[in-house]
């Protein structure tokens, strides 16, 4: 976790505490007694979930808008480098 | 044929080994290209770099780390150098890092991302969204959420320590949520 998460806390996560957490570890699998209880706060909380939500939504959407190389693109390519046969 | 004989062979001088080890990655690096700069033509000029530099290089290629990562840094230091020659402002700053986070505004987005790539309306929208992102920034995000690559991985290409990459995709995250949240709360496209 990042300097933020490790400093010692005994409180019961935030929300605040819980977004940062999501943007600091999405896609990590973390078992700290702090991720724990961030986990369990997320499964209760609506806002923090929208929050999760929305969070890796944005990166689905930037991993799915690919853009086709068309075959003039490719074919400029390897004239480029001289590699045609 | 794996890759690491593709490599020693195109070391050898084999055109048809090199030719494979183009095909095999063009259309990562042209995709990696286009989702840093948002526009086909530069991203062209950066794969064509990227590929000339693999040609001229790949004796000095050790093997010492994967030849895709490699490939990435050639197309990370490109598009840094351009942006850095034109200087371009207007850049988001993170100077309020606590700002980033506002547990205020936090809606059940109604959009999926399925059908990202026809429709024109959300393109325009994630393209805006991330030219605000300082390149630094973005690369690291899309090197480490949208290519997968481990989080010293991504370090190694753009040549920061890890928390330092970490920080960066914090902010990169929480910065684009934000901006499509400011467009998603209350819309379906």
């Amino acid at each position: 976790m990042s300097d933020y998460k490790t400093t010692i806390k005994t409180e019961m996560p935030t929300c605040k505490d819980v977004m940062n957490h999501i943007c600091d570890n999405l896609g990590e699998e973390l078992n700290s007694p702090r991720c724990i209880e961030i986990k369990a706060h997320l499964e209760k909380c609506d806002s923090c979930q929208h929050y999760f939500k929305s969070v890796d939504t944005t990166i689905q959407f930037y991993k799915k808008y690919n853009v086709e190389l068309t075959d003039d693109a490719h074919n400029r390519l390897i004239e480029f480098l001289g590699l045609k046969e | 044929m794996d890759e690491l004989k593709l490599i020693e062979l195109a070391q050898h001088g084999d055109r048809k080994a090199l030719s494979e080890l183009v095909r095999n990655y063009e259309k990562t690096i042209f995709n990696f290209s286009f989702k840093i700069c948002r526009n086909k033509d530069r991203a062209e000029h950066t794969m064509q770099e990227t590929f000339l530099s693999m040609v001229k290089n790949i004796g000095q290629f050790s093997g010492q780390s994967k030849l895709s990562t490699w490939l990435y840094r050639v197309v990370a230091n490109h598009c840094l150098m351009l942006a850095r020659t034109e200087s371009k402002s207007g850049f988001t700053s993170f100077d309020d890092e606590d700002a980033l986070i506002d547990e205020s505004s936090v809606a059940d987005w109604k959009v999926t991302p399925d059908r990202v790539t026809e429709n024109n309306e959300l393109k325009a929208i994630l393209d805006e969204a991330i030219q605000k992102l300082e390149p630094e920034y973005r690369i690291v995000f899309l090197l480490r959420d949208i290519e997968g690559l481990s989080t010293e991985e991504t370090a190694k290409i753009v040549e920061l320590s890890v928390p330092a990459v970490k920080s960066r995709l914090h902010r990169a995250r929480a910065f684009l949520r934000n901006e499509l949240n400011k467009r998603f709360e209350n819309e379906r496209l």
